[in-house]
């Protein structure tokens, strides 16, 4: 009813201006959207009594407060030019009308220089306002899947679409560019994203992010920052966090993908290589230049160990806490 | 509602995993009315099976499902119509695997409108590894993992808004380790049981507020953490070497280490004008850690002499860590966006720590010893998009960053300086409707990169081309990314290739398919240096093939709109490479490691009633590969989802 009412004195100020069209003049000819449109996060704005229906800047309100003035499209019986259609708009423009509200939010405040905005993969590319991903599932299954469905999805997977207003549930939406991410998570050591465990936004902020605090703060441009400004794996993977008496400076500094394969690998543990001592032979090395200090190299390991003896090729059967230890220098206890 | 159920089922039929549950999706706009709240209603209770041939603790690793009865979803929806719910507006409650499944999920939320809002997400992971390739296996892990995120807000959506929050993250269940005894370089190694118990809560309290056009966040955090694992070994262990002497009588290792990390974030924004926006950042987390170590073994060294040693070290270690960033965007034409964002992190690992030891009841050494670690980094990056008109888009950036580190190691204080730069180039073309072309590249210089696989002389490139045309979806990706590093005397090259292509055709109503392919190649040449029955060998590469092939394609089929089906066949395989002789030739076998990975699946779903569904599916997993021995499981499940 409020809503209604809401409509209705909305309508009423709107058509006084001459522009806009209020509305309830949009439920005529879209009674598909109106009908539903009590579940759409947008209708909190109208519903929670956010909106002022009786105040005078009528750009705020109800339909067209994304739409944009109505009247001419209400004349016209319809038309994309003759109102704010998103399908018609840039990328770039999409942002512009959708950060009108949204952009001061704590996750969106990196969302001009993120790698997706500059790529011109817009708001439209992911979000679908009209049509929930829960939605799209009833109104067309079939035709739902023809956006490259996995054979993977979860209930989790559509609840959390549901709360971003995505078109797609994760990771099937993600999957659908990054394709070569989806080969990644059906490796047999993977993270659990297929089986709904977790979802790609639980590591990656699509909106963009600050600049990271391990590497060299250049890549990677997506992932989000655990606490604040450590890895995003450290926000499941607390053990590891430290500090410690003794870190392995390689997590530290270059980050947990000196030595891992985040997404998924063929090696246990998610690790880069099949053995464990080519891995950590490729930095252990000795060549000068590298390491905490650059005049000796990353030190070489001892000469009582004779690599060709299948004992010393496991190099964490005695460097047990390779992440770092408060026992002892060489992480072996 | 009930008219739904044979659209939902089908839709769950096709989404979901046979092994996984079938994802009955609640009606968008449908429902039963009561109380002014719409209200959608589903479960599926099932039963599963699984048959496993082969290495059961790698189906473990990899699928895990097993037998039982499972509550395999479920969700509820309330809604308010109006939005003048008297308690919420909206309540939502969806969970996965309950029951015993690996993987279990729940999520609620409930809801008044501009009043409160709170998020509830939990998560079980019954996580199994062998680690086969990891020191034998005996570094297996058979635990679980709980999560759980608790959020409240207070006036969501309106100009000021508090809002808390709390996280736990647990681990727990048994373990093996292992143990260097009593001779650092020349040790064995003995096996140990280890009993996990580690948990992390996390505290938030913050608030937002909006005046004259800005936006101002403050949170304040609180986490704690405390590990509680313990290793032991109460019967007499032999070490891993039988041509020595070593052996371990008892060993007991209680090692606590608890800390907090207490922190502030605060953001503050704007965008008052179609002109500019300014978003600042500042993060502070203080990191702290204290430990107690304290071990006491017993057994024989590898002459056969007993031994017993006690050691106890006890310290804490801090790391504060404060990170800065500032973003200005502006927008000289509608055209033109450039931002500017300028980041700066401090870093430093410091603590105390005292150690002791007492070898046979000498003692043997004190003192006191800790690395100290600081990073400093401070980065520009500034990226600029220009649309040149509807059907084409430009953009770039440029990145610079300079990282100093100091070190104290064996009390030899070091500093070094390290810098990147970096620049990167883009376009987007939609040449006609439905069609789209993205290219990007990247190119990095980093002049004294921290280890020989960072990332020194780089360069990426990728590429995706689109077209979606009504019921038929195209795409193709390709995407490389190079890193040289070299030495003098050692060289460090890692080539990464992926391509891909993806299909989708809706061919009829009730017949649709979908199949995409994918090649990811990996090819690293790295000098490495080693020790050779005590000769040390500087001349070897390390030389490391990787070739993932994988399909994956779905047909999907509803009979007479009854009866709907779904067949698909996901299938990854590593080709390895080519043996190169003259390439670490010790150790030739551990350049690639080929495996093939496939899982078949078929799903059914058939209307009982109006409300109810039968649904069945299955899935056969087969995995073979060098370092395990391979497995083939057969996985299926039988259920009846009622929505209601």
């Amino acid at each position: 009813m409020r809503l209604a009412s809401g409509a209705f004195l909305l309508s009423a100020c709107l058509f006084a201006a001459g522009e806009y069209a209020g509305s309830d003049r949009c439920r005529a000819c879209h009674p598909d959207i109106t009908s539903t449109f009590f579940r759409n996060a947008h209708a909190k704005k109208i519903l929670g009594g956010k909106e002022d229906v009786t105040g005078a800047d009528l750009s705020r309100r109800g339909c067209e407060s994304c739409h944009g003035p109505g009247k001419a499209h209400v004349d016209a019986k319809g038309g994309k030019t003759n109102i704010i259609a998103f399908s018609q708009l840039t990328a770039a423009k999409t942002l512009d009308q959708c950060l009108a509200c949204h952009t001061q939010q704590f996750p969106r405040s990196n969302i001009r220089r993120s790698p997706h905005t500059t790529g011109e993969v817009g708001c439209s590319s992911c979000h679908s306002i009209h049509n929930l991903a829960r939605q799209r599932l009833e109104q067309s299954q079939l035709a739902r899947l023809s956006a490259s469905i996995p054979a993977v999805s979860s209930p989790a997977a559509v609840a959390h679409s549901a709360r971003g207003s995505l078109a797609l549930g994760q990771p099937e939406l993600c999957y659908g560019c990054h394709q070569n991410v989806r080969a990644q998570f059906s490796m047999p050591f993977k993270h659990r994203v297929n089986e709904g465990f977790m979802q790609c936004t639980d590591c990656h902020n699509p909106h963009g992010v600050s600049a990271p605090t391990w590497r060299m703060a250049a890549r990677p441009r997506m992932v989000d920052q655990a606490l604040i400004n450590e890895e995003a794996c450290l926000k499941c993977h607390v053990a590891q966090r430290g500090p410690f008496a003794f870190e392995h400076a390689a997590t530290r500094v270059d980050g947990c993908e000196s030595c891992h394969t985040p997404h998924g690998s063929a090696n246990a543990r998610l690790l880069k290589r099949p053995a464990v001592f080519t891995l950590c032979l490729e930095c252990h090395n000795g060549a000068p230049g590298f390491g905490r200090d650059p005049s000796v190299g990353v030190p070489i390991q001892s000469p009582s160990h004779s690599m060709t003896n299948p004992r010393y090729q496991n190099c964490t059967a005695c460097h047990v806490r390779i992440h770092g230890s408060n026992a002892d220098a060489r992480f072996l206890r | 509602m009930t008219a739904l159920a044979p659209v939902l089922t089908m839709l769950a039929l096709l989404s979901q995993q046979p092994v996984a549950p079938t994802p009955e999706v609640v009606g968008a706009a449908r429902g039963e009315d009561w109380l002014g709240y719409n209200i959608r209603q589903s479960f599926e209770l099932g039963v599963r099976t699984m048959g496993v041939d082969g290495d059961r603790d790698k189906y473990r690793s990899d699928v895990n499902y097993r037998n039982g009865l499972r509550l395999l979803s479920s969700k509820l929806d309330m809604q308010s119509r109006e939005g003048d719910g008297k308690l919420f507006d909206r309540l939502s409650l969806s969970t996965l695997g309950l029951g015993n499944d690996p993987y279990q999920f729940a999520s609620f939320t409930v809801e008044k409108n501009s009043i409160y809002r709170y998020d509830l997400a939990w998560r079980e992971n019954a996580y199994f590894n062998p680690a086969v390739a990891i020191a034998d296996g005996r570094h297996r892990l058979d635990t679980t993992r709980r999560l759980q995120d608790h959020a409240l807000t207070l006036f969501p959506g309106r100009n000021f808004q508090v809002f808390g929050g709390y996280s736990r993250n647990s681990q727990s269940g048994p373990g093996l380790t292992t143990y260097n005894l009593f001779d650092q370089h020349r040790g064995d190694v003995a096996t140990l049981l280890a009993d996990v118990r580690r948990q992390q809560n996390e505290y938030r309290l913050g608030g937002e507020a909006k005046f004259a056009g800005f936006k101002l966040i403050v949170v304040r955090n609180w986490e704690f953490f405390k590990d509680d694992t313990r290793d032991f070994a109460d019967t007499a262990t032999p070490g891993e070497d039988p041509t020595d002497g070593t052996t371990l009588t008892r060993l007991s290792r209680a090692q606590p280490n608890h800390g907090s990390s207490p922190g502030w974030r605060t953001n503050l924004f704007t965008e008052r004008t179609k002109r500019f926006a300014v978003n600042a950042r500042l993060t502070w987390v203080a990191g702290r850690r204290n430990f107690v170590f304290d071990e006491t073994a017993i057994g024989t060294d590898r002459f056969g002499n007993g031994r017993n040693r006690q050691t106890i070290v006890v310290g804490d270690a801090r790391r504060p860590v404060l990170a800065a960033n500032a973003t200005v965007s502006v927008f000289p034409t509608e055209s033109l966006t450039i931002a500017n964002h300028t980041s700066f992190t401090q870093t430093r690992i410091e603590g105390e720590s005292r150690f002791a030891e007492f070898n046979n009841s000498l003692a043997g050494i004190n003192f006191t010893s800790f690395e100290f670690l600081g990073i400093r980094m401070i980065s520009n990056s500034t990226d600029a998009q220009y649309q040149l008109g509807p059907k084409a888009s430009v953009h770039g950036g440029y990145h610079f960053s300079e990282r100093r580190i100091r070190s104290i190691q064996d009390e030899i204080f070091t500093e070094q300086t390290n810098r990147l730069n970096a620049g990167a180039l883009g376009f987007r073309l939609r040449p006609f409707a439905g069609f789209s072309i993205h290219v990007d590249g990247e190119l990095g210089r980093a002049n004294n990169p921290f280890y020989p696989t960072s990332e020194k002389n780089y360069h990426g490139l990728s590429s995706r081309v689109q077209y979606k045309r009504r019921a038929l979806t195209l795409g193709a990706q390709a995407k490389s990314n190079y890193n040289f590093n070299s030495v003098s005397l050692f060289a460090h090259s890692a080539r990464a290739r992926s391509y891909s292509v993806d299909g989708s055709w809706q061919a009829r109503d009730w017949l649709g398919f979908d199949a995409n392919y994918s090649k990811q190649h990996l090819d690293t040449l790295t000098g490495i240096a080693f020790f050779y029955q005590g000769i040390l060998s500087e001349n070897e590469r390390s030389w490391y093939v990787s070739n993932v092939h994988t399909f994956f394609g779905g047909v999907r089929a509803s009979i007479r709109k009854r009866v709907d089906l779904y067949a698909a066949h996901s299938y990854v395989k590593d080709a390895g490479g080519p043996s190169r002789p003259n390439v670490l030739s010790y150790f030739r076998d551990f350049q690639s490691l080929p495996f093939v990975f496939q899982a078949p699946m078929f799903r059914i779903s058939i209307p009982v009633t109006r409300d109810l569904r039968w649904n069945a599916g299955y899935q056969f997993y087969k995995y073979g590969g060098p370092v395990a021995d391979g497995y083939r499981a057969h996985t299926a499940y039988v259920s009846l989802l009622w929505s209601f």
